[in-house]
């Protein structure tokens, strides 16, 4: 093989992005062993810089006519791009709201940006790798940092605790989808390829042998614990409520888009054989992650907790495109995770702030906020009522999206289940906003009473303030204004070889759109 | 043309939230006013421009939004939504303007007001399923914190309970334009596609049922009417004059717009389930209303059962009944707003809405002889004294659903007697008698409490003594609402009911309309 033909084969362009990334990575850590601890006035900037440069860099591999890199290991198609794209966005928004937050309790902030740039490489990989070993590295890269940013307050017993729960039952995961992924590989005649195991397993037996049915159950605990749905959610409350805030943030939006990128993935990829299997396993957990999730957030009292469940409801919701498994529904899970970015951003950004100012997470502590602080009791209204799903906010559009897909595709069961759960979640979401604005000044709670003055010139408040302000007005107009987003989503899907193939495959084999699901679920499904 | 009473209200909410610290207190107020009579002005200027002999839609706007979804911004009015319009509009200002000049958190207050005014509208104007939703919905949170934060002692309670109603009404409304659009085979909301499309019976039913329950908790129809009392009772007095004025007509404008023309064989079929089930509502809301002591109970429970005549009226589905059903929504809606600004002013001035305390009011020195007289008034037209609005009204529902279903009518009239009675024994309680001390020396009735009661009351008598001036816009919709139906299946209409199948029948009918005016004159 001569050097033109490898570095064709390598195409090492395509991770331009996460190399930009690397970069930035090195220079913050470099720079801040040299310059010290004042380096923090410019690493945040230098990293939302290098974050923002990466997703430049990925708006010009839109078009790149030959996605697959490294012999196959990494596929930059359209679908990687967006996924790669709310990563990175994700961490650069979680870098704004960071700052503050990391320079009041008094540990150092350019590790933790390290950290954070670290798993946002993992989570980049991971969205487009195609090829087990691949996998594995990348999910890996994304766990461990993972578990780093959950214990960064070391001084702080939850945090302790939140990394140790997070880290022993993320090891257990880990090592189940590495069971899972052995399983493949052995049934598979030592192909690590996505693409190419299927093939082989389907050679060898017309029926779809019961090892690859363990090995997608293996695989599926492994991405459910990923994005937190029931019933391997366990973690998700205790590390939600005892990890700093910003890395909550990251969590539940950058991870969890990882997650939902290797599901799509993987399960496409590689078990095409047993899909009616894989789709009646996913069914099982979208429905119980959005009944549980949003049952039990109306029980929670801490705002932390709440957001928890509230997003392993959320990851319900998004597991309808996956499941339905059209064009339309894998659309709609882009454009859901792409809305439910900022929203979800601009929850938490609200939230470090209320905590910054007041050091309590408790719902009842934010009574009367209105007095105090209007443009956080503003912006935390909308981001939640978004959450929500009332017009015109962006989540309204993103949800119908998933319900029309969802509908289209005949999963009634699912889609009803998800109107009326939603209507639930409206319950615990506005009981935070009549909390901040119903109440009296003289039903004010103690945290409020004593509110200090804002004071936005304190280092690292402007930056949480351009989050919050961000993250407020895409909620608002990223629904009305939606077409660029829709387009985009319609297209990152449009364009991607694998999900094309494979929804090609799926109207030639079944007439019906998954006629498992339908039977198989637990709801009444009306017979039009 | 129609986009302006829609972003009118929005900009100028966006005005108010946008007025400096020191303005709010005096400012917001006057904002507010002022949109919402340019709003009432051009609502007036719309129905001037509005061609009576044109029976589709008028004014129509259209721009493509999200294709993805099917959802394109389509307005249009006919003369269904044309009489909503001008009423939601009139009764915003009255809103706004009634509104005390006192009241605490002006800015929040006004801009609550001026969004719920515009989605109100949108509602009315949508010509694309999903735009209709989406302002169904819209209103859902402004009208929330209005009656949580001004609202009486049990504010929080009620307005829980109108949020949870009202979005569990919206999810069955939602699952319904759903299903009809994926069934019709069109991935589009365009209402004008689908009505084109016709489904099997069997899933029209389903559909219709579903949609009849979502719209049915809005009216509300009985077994799902009991978050209104609720809702009335806590919501401050502006807030109850626009729910009871112009947000129960989204539940009666839906199920004409959505239930009745989307699915017109459905709807034969289960419509004298409908007629019944209106009869339960006039009978339990007339009952339930001569138990209560709480006035502003009483005129809830009256919404209850003067909501059903329309649902009646709809249900029997002549041209006539038609134009009776809008005529009726447009009458109680002027009417329970006069009541419930009567109300308002009562308990502004007494402290108290308890039939069983306030006595002798309509004393001419001490009490307050004008809002009493007013509220006289108000209670007459509601149980169908001839000369006012109401008897039009109920006259023209009495006198067309009658052919179609005798027994409902007949048990339906007995609630116009029980009208009288509830509401006598409210006015002989608390107007009547000697004045006690305890109630003597009230606080002195400001323009801005009456203006607004004289302003309806005016309207009241003038279209009970006009009434054609109210029916002329909805008469030639009404009439192509029915023969559409008609035309669409001609067969198994003219078995069940050969009458009104004639087409020489129907116009006799319609200039037959003008008849309940005669006795008047």
């Amino acid at each position: 093989m001569d050097f033109a033909n490898l570095a064709a084969q390598l195409n090492a362009g395509t991770i331009l992005p996460e190399g930009i990334v690397l970069i930035t990575l090195i220079i913050v850590l470099v720079g801040d062993l040299i310059v010290g601890r004042s380096s923090s006035r410019w690493t945040p900037y230098v990293t939302i810089a290098g974050l923002l440069a990466a997703i430049v860099a990925l708006y010009f591999q839109w078009n790149a006519m030959e996605p697959v890199a490294f012999l196959g290991a990494f596929n930059s198609d359209a679908l990687s791009i967006v996924f790669r794209g709310i990563i990175a966005l994700s961490a650069a928004v979680t870098t704004l709201i960071t700052v503050r937050y990391v320079e009041q309790s008094g540990t150092p902030l350019a590790e933790f940006l390290v950290i954070l740039l670290t798993a946002t490489l993992g989570g980049m990989f991971l969205s487009g790798a195609d090829e087990l070993v691949m996998v594995f590295v990348s999910l890996e890269t994304l766990s461990i940092s993972s578990y780093l940013l959950t214990g960064y307050m070391k001084r702080d017993p939850r945090s302790n605790e939140a990394a140790l729960k997070y880290l022993l039952i993320g090891a257990a995961s880990s090592a189940i989808f590495l069971y899972g992924v052995s399983l493949l590989y052995g049934l598979s005649g030592g192909e690590t390829r996505l693409s190419t195991i299927a093939a082989n397993i389907v050679s060898s037996a017309g029926e779809p042998s019961l090892g690859a049915v363990i090995a997608l159950v293996f695989v599926i605990a492994g991405i459910a614990f990923k994005i937190a749905a029931v019933p391997f959610h366990q973690w998700t409350p205790d590390v939600y409520e005892g990890s700093p805030t910003p890395v909550v943030a990251f969590l539940s939006v950058g991870s969890k888009a990882a997650g939902f990128a290797l599901a799509i993935r993987l399960l496409v990829n590689a078990f095409p054989m047993i899909s009616e299997q894989w789709h009646f396993v996913l069914t099982a957990l979208a429905i119980l992650s959005m009944v549980l999730g949003n049952v039990v957030a109306l029980a929670q009292t801490s705002m932390k907790r709440m957001l928890a469940y509230s997003s392993i409801a959320q990851a319900g919701f998004v597991m309808i495109g996956l499941v339905i498994g059209t064009e339309a529904g894998y659309a709609s899970m882009v454009f859901y995770l792409l809305v439910y970015l900022f929203m979800n951003l601009g929850g938490f950004a609200c939230v470090i702030l209320f905590s910054l100012r007041t050091g309590t997470d408790e719902i009842s502590e934010y009574s009367g906020l209105y007095q105090k602080d209007p443009l956080l009791t503003l912006c935390l209204s909308i981001c939640l009522l978004s959450l929500g799903g009332i017009p015109p906010l962006a989540g309204f559009f993103g949800k119908i999206y998933l319900f029309w897909a969802g509908w289209q595709a005949g999963a009634y069961g699912l889609v009803l289940v998800g109107l009326l759960t939603s209507v639930v979640s409206i319950y615990y979401y506005i009981r935070v906003v009549k909390m901040m604005v119903v109440k009296e000044p003289e039903e004010m709670s103690e945290a409020v009473k004593n509110y200090p003055e804002i004071r936005w010139n304190l280092p690292g408040m402007r930056p949480l303030q351009v989050g919050l302000v961000i993250c407020l007005v895409a909620t608002s107009l990223a629904g009305i204004l939606s077409n660029p987003l829709f387009t985009l989503a319609n297209s990152s899907v449009a364009r991607t070889p694998m999900l094309q193939s494979s929804l090609v495959a799926a109207k030639r084999v079944v007439t019906a759109p998954h006629p498992a699901n339908l039977a198989q679920q637990p709801v009444d499904v009306p017979q039009l | 043309m129609l986009s302006v009473l829609i972003w009118v209200p929005i900009l100028g909410a966006v005005i108010i939230g946008c007025l400096p610290e020191s303005m709010v207190a005096t400012r917001s107020r006057q904002v507010a006013l002022a949109v919402a009579t340019g709003l009432l002005g051009w609502s007036l200027y719309l129905s001037s421009q509005f061609h009576l002999s044109e029976p589709g839609l008028q004014f129509q706007e259209g721009l493509p939004w999200i294709e993805s979804l099917g959802l394109t911004y389509q307005l249009g009015v006919d003369g269904l939504s044309l009489p909503l319009v001008l009423i939601n509009s009139l009764l915003s200002w009255l809103a706004i303007y009634s509104s005390d000049g006192q009241i605490h958190r002006p800015r929040f207050y006004y801009i609550l007001l001026l969004i719920l005014n515009g989605a109100v509208a949108g509602a009315f104007m949508s010509q694309n399923l999903l735009l209709f939703f989406l302002f169904f919905e819209l209103e859902l949170i402004p009208l929330y914190l209005v009656i949580a934060i001004w609202g009486g002692a049990r504010r929080g309670y009620a307005a829980m309970k109108f949020l949870i109603y009202t979005a569990v009404s919206g999810v069955l409304i939602l699952a319904t334009f759903f299903g009809l659009s994926l069934l019709s085979g069109s991935s589009t909301f365009d209402y004008a596609v689908l009505q084109e499309h016709t489904l099997p019976l069997s899933t029209q039913l389903v559909l219709l049922i579903t949609l009849l329950i979502g719209f049915g908790i809005k009216i509300p129809v009985v077994p799902l009417h009991t978050w209104l009392p609720d809702a009335h009772v806590e919501a401050p007095t502006p807030a109850s004059v626009l729910l009871a004025g112009v947000l129960l007509k989204l539940g009666t404008y839906g199920m004409l717009r959505f239930g009745l023309q989307l699915f017109p064989e459905a709807w034969r079929v289960i419509a004298p389930g409908l007629a019944t089930l209106a009869v339960v509502s006039v009978l339990y809301g007339s009952f339930a209303a001569i138990a209560q002591t709480d006035m502003k109970k009483i005129v809830a429970y009256s919404s209850v059962g003067h909501m059903g005549y329309i649902l009646l009226a709809a249900a029997a589905a002549t041209p006539l009944s038609l134009l009776g059903a809008i005529a009726q929504m447009i009458s109680h809606g002027l009417i329970s707003a006069l009541l419930f600004l009567g109300v308002g002013a009562v308990y502004a001035k007494t402290g108290t809405r308890d039939i069983n305390v306030l006595r002798g009011l309509l004393s001419p020195e001490r009490g307050l002889p004008l809002i009493g007289s007013l509220m006289i008034v108000g209670a007459m037209a509601s149980a169908g004294i001839p000369g006012m609005m109401g008897f039009v009204a109920e006259f023209i529902v009495y006198r067309s659903s009658f052919e179609v279903f005798p027994v409902q009518t007949l048990l339906s009239m007995v609630g116009t007697g029980l009208t009288a009675v509830y509401f006598l024994i409210m006015i002989n309680k608390v107007f009547f008698g000697r004045l006690p001390d305890s109630l003597a020396n009230l606080p002195r009735v400001r323009w801005h409490d009456r203006v607004p009661a004289m302003i309806v009351t005016v309207l009241i008598v003038f279209l009970g003594l006009q009434p054609s001036w109210m029916t002329r816009w909805s008469q030639t919709t009404a009439v192509a609402l029915v023969e559409d139906r008609l035309n669409r299946s001609t067969t198994t209409f003219a078995e069940v009911r050969s009458v009104p199948s004639d087409p020489d029948w129907l116009s006799l009918q319609l200039t037959g309309s003008e008849s309940p005016k005669r006795p008047i004159h």
